[in-house]
């Protein structure tokens, strides 16, 4: 019942990972470095897009509370974009497959693990709706799911290079937690190629602190 | 967490999101009345106007040395990842002296270099390259506001 749960969810969510913090396709020959910090895990990933609808990159996770991390190998795909005069809109397909290797003394022996997800979001200079799912088997080590939805509205629309701000809020739902739903109001600064996002998770009480540089 | 912690947080976002605003608002109040912006970029065009050029400093200098200049109407630019990577697929490209992707007019302000151009055709598939996506490309006069 546990593997066609786990099956179901591979097909509904296609394949991945990642918050909705920064399109994880950049432009053709550019390399993105991600951080991210949240309730569960924290997360550093560089990626280099070869083609406008994919990218390829290297992730490394701490899943903290379970002492365990993941170094995959992480491939995203750009499913659909919509454009429009005020707007933009992205379906991202992502995958991961790597190894899971015990931290702090865990004694569980390395092994294969792997994710899957989807990641979408909408865009105007003003607002911002976003969503991710994803799934990870980490053999031995575990196995988890995860949603996240997050919604942001910008105070002003900040031109070229100025400082953008956005208020954002962010409702996860990880179904193994014992907080299983919980949310997390950050703020996101942005200029040129640099991103930072910090906020605090008012359930689970967490610091999320994201950061992205493109280069 | 107690009750007192719970309510210094949304205060704490709040007036952080304040002085980011109050600093935007200070910085273009500083532009309108000296026409630059600490940014480096400064910007003539006070008021934004599709399919007219936006002059920053490096445009300037690219148009008084003789190249003829290109304004590109961009589907989709919303953020400054999306003038960083137009900034970065036509910055590359040995035609062209200036770029300057302008969120306000939504525009790609390309000028080239003395004899050189791209046409509508590179310039959108260029657009791709950088994941956007080019409504209509101007080249008359009329961008110069002239």
């Amino acid at each position: 019942m546990r593997a066609r749960a786990q099956l179901l969810l591979l097909l509904i969510f296609a394949v991945g990972s990642a918050a909705v913090s920064a399109r994880p396709v950049s432009y053709v020959g550019g390399w993105t470095f991600i951080e991210e910090s949240n309730r569960q895990s924290t997360a550093a990933l560089i990626h280099y897009t070869p083609s406008p609808s994919w990218s390829l990159g290297l992730r490394n996770e701490w899943v903290r509370d379970a002492n365990y991390a993941i170094t995959s190998l992480q491939p995203t795909y750009l499913l659909k974009r919509w454009f429009g005069q005020e707007y933009q809109a992205n379906v991202y397909l992502q995958g991961g497959l790597g190894l899971a290797s015990g931290t702090s003394g865990n004694p569980l022996s390395s092994t294969t693990a792997a994710t899957a997800g989807v990641i979408a979001d909408w865009e105007t200079r003003r607002f911002f709706l976003g969503y991710n799912a994803r799934y990870v088997d980490a053999g031995h080590f575990g196995d988890n799911a995860m949603q996240l939805f997050r919604m942001g509205w910008a105070p002003y629309e900040g031109d070229t290079q100025d400082l953008h701000t956005w208020l954002m809020l962010e409702i996860d739902h990880r179904p193994e937690s014992a907080d299983s739903v919980s949310v997390t109001p950050l703020l996101r600064f942005f200029r040129g190629p640099a991103l930072l996002e910090v906020g605090f998770n008012i359930v689970d009480p967490t610091p999320l602190l994201n950061f992205t540089y493109r280069f | 967490m107690n009750t007192i912690t719970h309510s210094l947080i949304p205060l704490f976002f709040v007036l952080l999101s304040t002085a980011a605003w109050s600093q935007h608002e200070h910085k273009h109040e500083h532009e309108h009345e000296h026409g630059a912006s600490d940014s480096g970029a400064d910007v003539a065009t006070a008021t934004p106007a599709t399919g007219r050029l936006t002059i920053t400093p490096e445009i300037e200098i690219a148009l008084a040395n003789g190249g003829n200049a290109v304004v590109a109407e961009v589907l989709g630019v919303v953020c400054d990842f999306c003038a960083v990577a137009m900034n970065k697929i036509f910055g590359r490209q040995e035609e062209v002296a200036a770029v300057y992707v302008d969120l306000d007019t939504k525009a790609l302000n390309l000028v080239f270099k003395p004899g050189a151009s791209l046409d509508d055709d590179a310039i959108a598939a260029l657009a791709v390259q950088a994941g956007y996506r080019i409504a209509a490309v101007h080249r008359s006069d009329a961008i110069l506001g002239s």
